[in-house]
């Protein structure tokens, strides 16, 4: 495989594009295949290979034309004189492009231009070439504005430089640097100083002149490195924050961090679906599969040996949410509520009931608003002093009914009960009645049980008591919920 | 890999400008983004996971790459519930039962002279036993394509309306050619079957299923390409006509409908116009044969008002091309 192949492929990485080892093989094999000219083509073949859903052929295209924009195809755009000598490069990489196809075109691209043995020798073996024929040639190309040729020697310097480590706009400069002086700037700057020491006007004008050059390779070069960040660090700075977000405090999340969160939430909440949606099959004794027995049982002569069993397919499990609203919890509750909901494929029966002063089911209005507005709808509503008996009192009434074995009860809050009733009685009745009953806390365990949280009552009426403070901590309880949920 | 074998470089660009061709005629018009899928699976021997919406031509492409190589087109046809007996292999169970049954009757002859049950047994033992063997094995289109001597197009149609389980099932198929009959042990292609897979993308496909198919996505074409293909298929349709239902379907795909009209319907509508005798597009001709475009009464509806307009631009968008 090619140098360029996997640094593309780690390009699209960057935008998120899911590629594994056996497809960046595929790649190789179809862009050995293929080849480097014709353009479009290159970019369907190895659209078909790497890119596997519609979004990433989206993200596919636009990391494609970003990056080969200016790489084997720099020529093109290249202004004037860089046509014909980019054409020279595509028919000359047509015979020797079979292995090594950037390399190939290099070569044997460069050999047909005047000075260019020294590019070519470089190619070939990094370093080993002449420093003073390497600088000269930067000046010449920079004096007769070849882009082409420029461009060419920069991605060259830039591999060596390994630019493609870059993760973070404050390491633009010192990359550009790092690129400037593998293509032998220093000897530029050389000149410009000497020139600019000398006393000879001629001499000064000169230095101006170089001055000039040397500003522009400058831009050149920063130009390039701000789109190698653009393509390998795109998403750099996301994961990172999302890194963050994943463990931070829920209740501390920023208002400004709100939409990433809902992001992030639909992200684990699909990679949970993926890992969840797989139907989990019982076998029901008691029922013969009569025509599978019977295909089995042939090699005995008929006779029934083995007995096959019909199958049934298993229920969903069916979850209830009980949701404290009041003060800090509401941040938890909203979060809780939005992975359950983006759950809903899933498990497809949520009822949700969300209680401050009193309790109320907030079901309809989750399925019909959106998150936000469903949110502040639920506060209006329930808001108050939280007591937990009375709403586990009006929960009674409500729903205590449709609990039944394959249930599974959550109920979420701090437990903070302001010194009334805690009515753990019911609590423990819904526990009995329900598969499950899971206590999530959002309060690290060390404040359980002080001030007014009855967290002790409660604690031996259900089956876990959980600390649920992060995504982190959610996507491990609803995950858990999924796994053990028959 | 055998690398002299391979087509590279430049000619394998002429290579896929002649499936172009090729598949051209056989009626299949297609841009080059299909050609070089199709390509890249003859020659890299993947498989090729086909996406996009209904009525782009993902089965026809199966149809046609199988009429341009002249193999059999072998087609499976998902559903859910879908499973081995019926996709791979079916033990023919009334021979085997009729050969147990001759078997005993020669059981006797076979055995007469043995002296003691260790002589019968290995008597038996010498027997050449084919009750499990490739003579009472019924072969579904999984195992017909692999069998098949000279090849076959293998067509696994709407792969996502199929079980997890077949999905799963499938994947020894299409990254090793061979499939395992636990009686039998595997059996391997007799040659490569070039296989297609299409989805609608009613649910998620595994990425294991992806990792080893190369995936091609047709979307609606764009208006060239869907003049071309009315051209070729309704010839008699005229170039000015042609230009307008082509804009008018572009435009009717751009709107909020429960089902879009796909390239099958735009070739019927072409058809109903061509009987009806139209050179040009009108209002009142869109609103009667409407119901040749679109399949719900409430898309029918919904545009309705639309409809003026959306002939009118239709002209527009081809007036320069062909002036009154």
């Amino acid at each position: 495989m090619t140098e360029m192949l996997s640094d593309f492929i780690r390009a699209l990485r960057a935008q998120d594009v899911r590629i594994s080892p056996s497809e960046a093989i595929d790649a190789g094999a179809a862009l050995e295949l293929i080849g480097y000219e014709n353009r479009e083509i290159l970019k369907q073949g190895l659209s078909h290979a790497l890119a596997k859903s519609v979004d990433e052929k989206q993200a596919f295209d636009e990391t494609f034309e970003q990056f080969f924009a200016f790489r084997s195809f720099s020529g093109g755009g290249g202004g004037g004189g860089a046509g014909a000598q980019s054409r020279d490069e595509s028919e000359g990489s047509d015979e020797t492009s079979e292995h090594d196809g950037q390399q190939g075109g290099a070569e044997s691209s460069s050999g047909a231009m005047p000075g260019g043995g020294a590019g070519q020798g470089q190619g070939e073996s990094s370093g080993e070439s002449p420093e003073d024929a390497a600088t000269a040639d930067l000046l010449e190309i920079l004096e007769r504005g070849d882009r082409a040729e420029l461009q060419r020697r920069l991605a060259e310097a830039a591999r060596r430089s390994g630019v493609t480590d870059i993760r973070f706009f404050t390491q633009r400069g010192m990359y550009a640097l790092k690129i400037q002086r593998e293509m032998g700037s220093e000897k530029l700057d050389d000149l410009i100083a000497e020139a600019r020491e000398s006393a000879d006007p001629a001499q000064q004008a000169e230095g101006e002149r170089l001055r000039a050059l040397r500003e522009e390779f400058r831009a050149e070069v920063r130009d390039y490195v701000e789109r190698q960040l653009a393509l390998f660090a795109a998403n750099a700075g996301r994961r990172l924050r999302e890194e963050i977000l994943e463990t931070v405090r829920l209740t501390n999340v920023e208002r400004s961090d709100m939409k990433l969160m809902h992001d992030l939430v639909r992200k684990m909440a699909k990679r949970l679906i993926s890992l969840h949606s797989r139907r989990k099959k019982i076998t029901r004794r008691g029922q013969l599969d009569v025509r599978r027995t019977i295909r089995v049982n042939i090699e005995y002569d008929g006779l029934l040996f083995h007995t096959i069993w019909k199958k049934r397919k298993i229920d969903r499990p069916k979850v209830m949410a009980i949701c404290d609203v009041s003060g800090s919890v509401a941040q938890v509750a909203r979060f809780l509520l939005m992975f359950l909901y983006a759950l809903h494929d899933v498990i497809p029966n949520i009822r949700s009931f969300a209680f401050s002063g009193q309790l109320g089911e907030v079901t309809d209005l989750f399925e019909r608003e959106e998150v936000e507005r469903a949110i502040a709808e639920t506060l209006e509503r329930f808001g108050g002093s939280t007591d937990y008996g009375e709403a586990f009192e009006t929960f009674e009434a409500l729903a205590m009914d449709e609990i039944d074995r394959k249930t599974t009860v959550l109920v979420l809050g701090d437990a903070r009960n302001n010194n009334a009733e805690p009515r753990a009685d019911i609590l423990r009745k819904i526990h009995d009645r329900a598969r499950r009953v899971i206590f999530l806390n959002p309060e690290p365990r060390v404040s359980w049980n002080t001030g007014d949280s009855v967290m002790r009552v409660y604690e031996p009426c259900v089956d876990r008591a959980l600390v649920c403070a992060s995504l982190k901590d959610l996507e491990r309880v609803v995950s858990d919920l999924l796994r053990t949920a028959v | 890999m055998n690398e002299n074998s391979r087509p590279q470089g430049a000619t394998s660009v002429a290579a896929i400008a002649d499936i172009q061709a090729r598949l051209e005629q056989q009626n299949y018009i297609c841009n080059a983004s299909i050609a070089t899928s199709l390509f890249l699976a003859q020659s890299l021997d993947k498989p090729l996971l086909i996406e996009g919406p209904p009525g782009v031509g993902k089965t026809e492409l199966a149809k046609a790459a199988s009429a341009m190589t002249g193999k059999p087109l072998i087609r499976l046809q998902c559903y859910e519930g879908l499973d081995e007996t019926k996709a791979l292999y079916e033990w023919k169970y009334g021979k085997q039962l009729l050969y147990t049954q001759v078997l005993k009757e020669k059981l006797g002859d076979l055995l007469e002279g043995a002296r003691g049950l260790k002589e019968s047994i290995g008597r038996l033992h010498e027997f050449d036993d084919t009750f499990f063997s490739e003579e009472f094995l019924e072969p579904r289109p999984l195992l017909k394509a692999l069998w098949e001597p000279g090849g076959a197009v293998l067509l696994v149609d709407e792969i996502d309306k199929a079980d997890d389980e077949f999905e799963a099932f499938l994947l020894e198929l299409l990254s090793d050619y061979q499939i395992s009959v636990p009686e039998l042990g595997t059996i391997k292609a007799r040659s490569t079957p070039l296989v297609f897979l299409t989805s609608n993308n009613k649910r998620e496909l595994g990425d294991a299923l992806k990792r080893r198919c190369l995936h091609l996505h047709i979307p609606f074409p764009d208006p060239g390409l869907e003049q071309a293909i009315v051209r070729r298929r309704v010839p008699e349709a005229e170039a000015r006509l042609n230009a307008q239902l082509v804009a008018f379907v572009q435009g009717l795909r751009k709107l909020d409908l429960k089902k879009v009209p796909a390239i099958s319907e735009t070739l019927d509508w072409a058809r109903t116009l061509v009987l009806m005798h139209a050179r040009e597009l009108n209002a009142d001709l869109v609103r009667s044969t409407l119901n040749v475009l679109l399949k719900y009464q409430d898309d029918i509806e919904a545009v309705d008002t639309d409809i003026p307009g959306m002939v009118v631009a239709a002209h527009k968008e081809t007036e320069w091309r062909f002036p009154k």
